[in-house]
Parts: C-alpha cells; structure tokens; sequence
C-alpha cells in the first residue's frame, strides 16, 4: 500500500499539461499510489477561496483523493472560515501552507500563526521548505505542544539541515519529493530520524511520481521500513482508515 | 524493498548514460570512485557512460583529463570526457588543443561549478575554442541563463540541468538551435520529456543521471516510463549521444 502525502491538483503556469484531476488518478494507478492526499494549485499559486472551493468538488468525486485545505498566511481570519467550511465534509485531513506564493518566510509570524490555527483544528500541516529555516521549526513545534509539521520537499538543498531539525522533536516529518535528487537523501534520513516521522511524498501532478519513487528505491528500505513509510506513518498521522491498522 | 511498476523489457537497458562522474566529492560524505561508479551505472541497467573526473572541473585541469583517459582505458564501457577551467580561459586554449589532439570528442563545462557567470569572456571563448575543434559540449547550469554563450554559434551542446520548468525555454530556443539537446534529469515533469519529443524531436534529448552525486533510478524509471514511442525512446536512451560519437545505434 501506498500513501502519497504530498500531490497537487489542478494546472501550474509551465508548459506542462496536468490540469485534469483524472491524471492524478491515472499517475496513481501507473505507480501503485493507492491513496493521495492533495491541494489545489490554484490555491497554492493564487487564491485560497477559489482554490479550495474547486478542491472540494473534486474530492466528492474521487474517493482515492484525500485534501489538503490550503490557507493563505496573510489572511488569518479567511483562513479560520476555510477550515469552518472545509472540515466538515470529512474530505480534508491536513493543511497545506507555502511560503513562496504568500511571500512569507518560514518562520514568520503569519505562518506560525497559521499553523497554530490548524494545530487548534487538529490538522498536521504540510509546509514547503528549502532552506536552512527548516531548523527553525523546532522552537516553532515547542512553542505549540498540538502542532505537527510535515517538511515538504525534507529541505531541498538544506536536506542535512531538516533531518537535523527531525532529530530534535517527534512531531516534525519529512517526505523526500524534489526535484534535485541527491544520492544517499533519503537513506541519510532514514538512519538518523525515528521511523515513525518518515513519510513518502511525489509533488504530484507537477512531478512525475517516478521522480519520488526511485529516490526512496535507491535508499533500499527494508521490509519494515517500506511498509512505514510508505503507508503506516500517514495513516497514523492523519487518521486514514485503512484495511489494515496503521 | 518497494516495488517499482513493471517496464518493458526492451527498455531495461539504458544504452549511454551522457552525465557521469567520479573522484572526490568535498562537499559530501560520497563514495565517488570509479569502482562505486561502475557498480551504480550496472546496477542501474546502464550499459555505457560519458565520464568525466571531477578533479578537473574542482581542482586540475590537466591532472583531471589524464585520470579521466585513464579511466576510461580501465573501464572501457566509458567513454572520456575533458573538461577545462574557464576561469583561466588561456590555459584552457591550451588545454582543448591538447584534448583534442589526445582524441577527446567531448568537452564538459561546469559554469556554476566554477563560478562563472553567462556573459563571462572567458566562457564565450572556451566554447568558441570547442566549436573550432568540432568538440560536442556538455555544460551544466540554469538552461534559461546559459542558454545564450552557446546560441548562433552552431555548437552541439548538451544542456544538463534543464529543469521540467524550463521546457518552454528550452523548446522556442532548439527551435532554431538544431545541435541543443536537453539531458533527462531533471525533465521531472509527467509530460516533460513527451513534449520535448513532440515539439522539436527526440535528437534533442539525452539520458542523463549524474552518477555518483544523485539518486539513478529517478531518472531511470522516469526515462523506462516515458510516453515516446520505441524509435524515440532509443533516439533518447543512447541515440542522441552515439550521434555524438559518430557511431550508430
């Protein structure tokens, strides 16, 4: 079994055609992705209301597609009404934050603000991180005991840095989709962060789930380790039912 | 150990491997050596590589090339890639005469590597120096900054870091560019690659895996997984490549 943690939904401005939620679905059944909890470029990129409003629609339509509300750090009190709106259709089992789109710094006040907001709704939060800030979201995690945090992309380039960062509190998790796939990443982390924070993610739709999949291929899981990362973890933090117990 | 999605038995052998390394590597704790390299291309179902010695690029030139030639006498599956300094674009003159005449065909450019910026002389003049000796380049770099040293010059260059964001960039430009080609690395895109192909033609593109510093099988499952039809997926596999090295597939 496997459970993508990190995809998207929804077309990106590049010349690439993936718009279509089906190719969520037909990328997923390629690649053996059983469940894929995803956001909505549109509300990554652009706007958060609109963004989310079409992400619903597509989740009543694709029970293999778990979400993502994405909220906008600029704009705290939208966000509280997305979450208002969003959970209770039971579809949405995280929130998604970037840092780019919003210009806002990792470890701003606005985003750690938001991320108390889903900390306060029982939401893991999956955040985009690329730089050295990453370490930072160990004081953030201490500082609000309810929060879990899902570094997106473990890093990028600073991926040394947020195995470091992973190290030094049990509520903060790493997932390896990048697109700059330094050997011995994911197997670096894997021997120095506890299991159970280990997630698998592919950036999917913008990225082909081949990219992840050879990465965590390469760092030669063994059996247990497989069957942790690439399902047992996310179902635990997120509360996926699945046929087996997490 | 996770499972991977069955690929089609002819596409389990990649035929030529266009970006690989060895040697020291100070910013990681990386087994670099030849033998690891060797190890990693087999066991990754790649049969030949472009090999280049990071010694050059990072320390010496000229040591660089001959371990490189030696290298390559070592493991014959390798085929020998120079490099020069071109922050010191006059022994770099030197040394493109002296490659060339040892045999070399193929010249490897490391632009961010070495600091060196797209509109530096020194660059203009070592490309210019290989396109004078026929020499094919291989350059890595932002393909939407490095794109233009190389342009209107007739030279056969692989572009090695062209990320899935940059297709556009790279496709309006080997529009009028027939000897650009793009290395699959970091064509990451589900339909990177396939649009490439579409749009000017699968000669412009070369499977690339940077051995020893990245992860192989991203980008050898992502190339096994490629919508191109068998004429295009060889064409990308080895073809392009082969072209290079006068040879046929």
């Amino acid at each position: 079994m496997i459970i993508d943690v990190h995809a998207h939904a929804g077309p990106w401005f590049f010349a690439t055609d993936v718009g279509a939620a089906e190719l969520n679905l037909t990328l997923m059944d390629r690649y053996g992705i059983d469940l894929q909890i995803v956001s909505a470029s549109e509300a990554v990129t652009y706007d958060m209301v609109s963004g989310n409003r079409w992400m619903a629609e597509v989740l009543a339509v694709h029970p293999r597609l778990l979400g993502y509300v994405v909220l906008n750090p600029n704009d705290l009190a939208a966000g509280a009404r997305e979450l208002e709106k969003y959970l209770p259709t039971g579809r949405f089992v995280g929130v998604k934050i970037h840092t780019t789109y919003p210009g806002q710094t990792l470890l701003s006040k606005a985003i750690q603000d938001t991320m108390a907001l889903a900390a306060d709704a029982g939401l893991p939060v999956l955040v985009h991180t690329w730089d050295e800030s990453v370490l930072g979201l160990v004081d953030v995690l201490d500082r609000y005991p309810d929060l879990r945090v899902i570094a997106g992309h473990m890093g990028g380039p600073a991926w040394r840095t947020a195995v470091e960062a992973a190290t030094r509190t049990d509520r903060l998790y790493l997932e390896p989709c990048c697109s700059i796939t330094d050997a011995g990443r994911y197997r670096y982390a894997l021997d120095r962060v506890p299991l159970a924070q280990m997630l698998f993610g592919t950036d999917s739709t913008l990225v082909d789930p081949a990219i992840a999949l050879g990465v965590v291929a390469d760092a030669h899981l063994s059996a247990h380790e497989t069957e942790h990362v690439m399902w047992r973890n996310a179902a635990r933090l997120f509360g996926i039912r699945t046929e087996v117990a997490a | 150990m996770v499972t991977l999605p069955p690929t089609p038995a002819e596409r389990h052998e990649i035929g030529i491997d266009v970006d690989v390394l060895f040697g020291a590597v100070p910013n990681r704790r990386l087994d670099a050596s030849l033998d690891a390299v060797v190890m990693q291309q087999e066991s990754h179902g790649i049969r030949r590589g472009l090999l280049c010695s990071l010694r050059g690029p990072l320390f010496d030139v000229c040591s660089g090339n001959d371990e490189t030639h030696k290298a390559a006498e070592q493991q014959p599956r390798f085929v020998p890639v120079g490099s020069v300094d071109i922050r010191d674009a006059l022994g770099a003159e030197d040394e493109i005469g002296r490659l060339a005449e040892s045999g070399v065909r193929i010249l490897r450019l490391f632009p961010p590597e070495q600091w060196v910026e797209p509109g530096s002389p020194g660059l203009a003049a070592v490309i210019d120096t290989a396109v004078g000796h026929d020499l094919v380049l291989l350059t890595s770099g932002d393909f939407s900054q490095f794109w233009r040293p190389f342009a209107d010059r007739g030279a056969r260059v692989c572009f090695l870091d062209v990320h899935a964001y940059r297709v556009a960039d790279f496709v309006v430009t080997a529009r009028r560019e027939p000897g650009f080609v793009a290395s699959t690395r970091m064509l990451v895109g589900p339909d990177s690659i396939e649009r490439i192909a579409g749009e000017v033609g699968a000669h412009h593109l070369a499977y690339g895996s940077r051995t020893p510093l990245h992860d192989v099988m991203p980008s050898a499952l992502r190339l096994r997984m490629a919508g191109l039809t068998k004429q295009e997926w060889t064409q990308v596999a080895g073809g392009t490549a082969a072209a290079w090295l006068g040879e046929e597939l």
